[in-house]
């Protein structure tokens, strides 16, 4: 349970929000490369944090990240011309370059130097992995580019998508490190999907589904290890890494490629939900990025043309009571993502948290929840940069391991859960 | 197109009409000290306001049998009462156990033989000191990992509030 109050602080990221003041700390994820995909090409709207905004990529194939809104008369900016290193407002001509300095306005004489007074907010936009990265906060605190293994392996080896979610991003980001419901909500999947299927450990999962939780705190967030019985008194630990404020990783299975989320909020109501899968040593192949492509795995279907999946709320996200009733789905809905997004999205817009029942084995998220509030009240009282902004505490990994019973997973699985290059994942 | 159930009813509007109902009764925390470094910190966080969570800040032992138990144990809150452990676990919804890094926490076992004798669930948590080693924190792990059902590090006492708060405790 949370106090109204509490539960406020936590989900509400707009500009001058405490929490959006700390996310405003971190690069974020915001597009994926396919959707400018070439100089001079069509710009995106884009909302993130609750500001609205539009991205383009230039004639020199610079990217811009500013302001949707021109600085005219408000039109916006989705309508514009990419053409000749800027945006030009298709209404009375105003031009806007990558950083959003207005270069033309072509009622006034280009002597009087009006255009160098207008400009509009802009935040920078790197390309990393395939997906483009905004930092929206102070420029004095421009954190070192995100060091996420996925961003940083050849792009052969790693798959990413992104989906709309119709609701708050704490809700979506706790189902990532809520590791008790797998063995419910994901029970048929585990041995059918082409993602998961086939991987040693999964008979424990299947077999024990009341696993055992430790939550040790990490440098950058928490890793949660749950524990389930192995063969000869040996425990099978899968191990989830949470970094603030909002990165999530699933314990691999088998040879599978190992996947994870990013949860990052367009406005109270709705968040970008990344799923990235990827090989820390091979490249995926075909049939595993067909699967993806697909919708397999954690990934979805899509809504032709957008990012929306497929089943959403406006099909009751297809829902088939008979696969339900048979055990083929736990919950009626099919795929793994749509799975955990029809429930989450079902909470409404913003989970009210005061009518929460907990129990003892959710304190990965009752930790995490209490991790976010005590840092974004350090950084709005003191200015105490939060945790998660160094390389180390990026480069992390889940992991799943076999391990005797006196061994603390944080020692025995200390290196399989750094990431390191040309080193594959520890997995069962 | 017609808008179907699940997007009519999961519209910001739409949480406003949840049933204002309370959905669950006060549950029975009990928070026991294993060692004189917790004691303090059940000590202070027992001033605050709670919802019939009970604190406990030692226990006790006397030789002599109990159904399930080889030991007799009490708990002794901090007003200096003493009660009996198996009653106080068996009254129990939840059982939450504090122990400071490092230290010899053997009355975890007796705890842990009544919660499942009772079927309740246990969590414990390490509190590290200032300046707790790796050491005492991985003995500490080892002696509670058998007993646990969750099992956390947490510095500082305003974690504990906050999971306390977090269950209603
Ligand atoms: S059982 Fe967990 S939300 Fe219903
Ligand atoms: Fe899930």
């Amino acid at each position: 349970m949370l106090k109204k109050e509490q539960n406020e602080l936590v989900t509400q990221t707009g500009p001058g929000t405490p929490m959006g003041e700390l996310f405003r700390c971190y690069w974020q994820p915001i597009l994926l490369s396919e959707e400018l995909p070439e100089n001079d090409c069509p710009p995106v709207r884009v909302k993130v944090l609750s500001e609205r905004l539009v991205a383009f990529r230039d004639s020199e194939g610079k990217l811009g990240l500013i302001d949707e809104f021109c600085a005219h008369r408000g039109v916006s900016l989705w309508f514009g011309r990419n053409e000749e290193c800027g945006l030009r407002c298709p209404y009375h001509g105003w031009k806007f370059d990558t950083t959003g300095q207005c270069i033309d306005v072509p009622s006034e004489p280009e002597e009087s130097g009006y255009a160098k007074k207008i400009k509009l907010k802009s935040y920078p936009l790197i390309e990393k992995g395939g997906v483009l990265w905004t930092y929206m906060g102070p420029p004095e605190r421009l954190p070192p580019e995100p060091a996420w293994e996925f961003a940083n392996v050849p792009l052969e080896n790693s798959f990413t998508s992104k989906r709309l979610q119709e609701n708050n991003w704490l809700q979506a980001m706790e189902g990532g490190i809520d590791s008790s419901h797998v063995s419910f909500l994901h029970r048929g999947d585990l041995n059918n999907d082409p993602l998961f299927k086939g991987a040693a450990g999964n008979k424990y999962n299947l077999s024990d589904s009341k696993p055992v939780f430790e939550v040790v705190e990490a440098p950058g967030g928490l890793f949660i290890g749950a524990r389930r019985n192995a063969e000869e008194g040996h425990y099978y630990w899968r191990i989830t890494p949470w970094v603030m404020p909002s990165f999530t990783m699933v314990p691999p299975r088998g040879d599978h490629p190992i996947h994870g989320h990013f949860w990052v909020p367009i406005d109270d109501e709705s968040c970008t939900a990344w799923s990235f899968d990827y090989h820390p040593v091979r490249a995926l192949s075909d049939n595993e990025r067909n699967a993806m492509k697909d919708g397999k795995g954690i990934h979805v279907k899509y809504v032709p043309g957008t990012y929306r999946p497929l089943a959403n709320k406006d099909n009751d996200y297809l829902m088939n009571r008979e696969a339900q009733k048979a055990g083929k789905t736990f919950s009626g809905v099919e795929g793994i993502g749509m799975q955990d997004a029809s429930l989450q999205e079902s909470m409404g817009p913003i989970c009210d948290r005061t009518k929460e029942n907990l129990v003892g084995t959710d304190n990965g998220i009752i930790m995490a929840r209490h991790r976010l509030m005590r840092a974004a009240k350090a950084l709005a009282e003191k200015g105490t940069l939060p945790p998660g902004l160094e390389i180390a505490h990026q480069t992390v990994r889940s992991a799943a391991v076999i391990l005797p019973p006196d061994q603390p997973y944080k020692d025995a699985a200390k290196e399989a859960l750094v990431a390191k290059p040309g080193v594959a994942q520890t997995s069962v | 197109m017609l808008l179907s159930e699940s997007a009519r009813v999961t519209t910001a509007h739409e949480a406003g009409f949840r049933v204002q109902y309370p959905n669950s009764k006060p549950r029975a925390v009990k928070v026991v000290a294993l060692d004189a470094g917790s004691a303090k910190l059940v000590d202070d966080i027992s001033k605050m306001a709670w919802n019939g969570a009970a604190f406990f800040k030692s226990l006790s032992f006397e030789d002599g049998a109990l159904p399930g138990t080889s030991v007799k144990a009490w708990l002794n809150d901090l007003a200096g009462h003493t009660s009996d452990l198996s009653a106080e676990v068996a009254s129990a919804d939840c059982v939450v156990v504090l122990a400071s890094a490092g230290q010899d926490v053997q009355s975890a076992a007796v705890i842990s033989e009544l919660c499942n004798l009772h079927h309740k669930t246990l969590v414990s948590l390490i509190v590290p000191h200032d300046g707790a080693t790796e050491d005492e924190i991985d003995m500490s792990l080892r002696a509670m990992r058998p007993y646990a059902k969750m099992l956390v590090i947490a510095h500082g006492r305003d974690y504990i509030e906050a999971m306390l708060t977090a269950l209603r405790a």
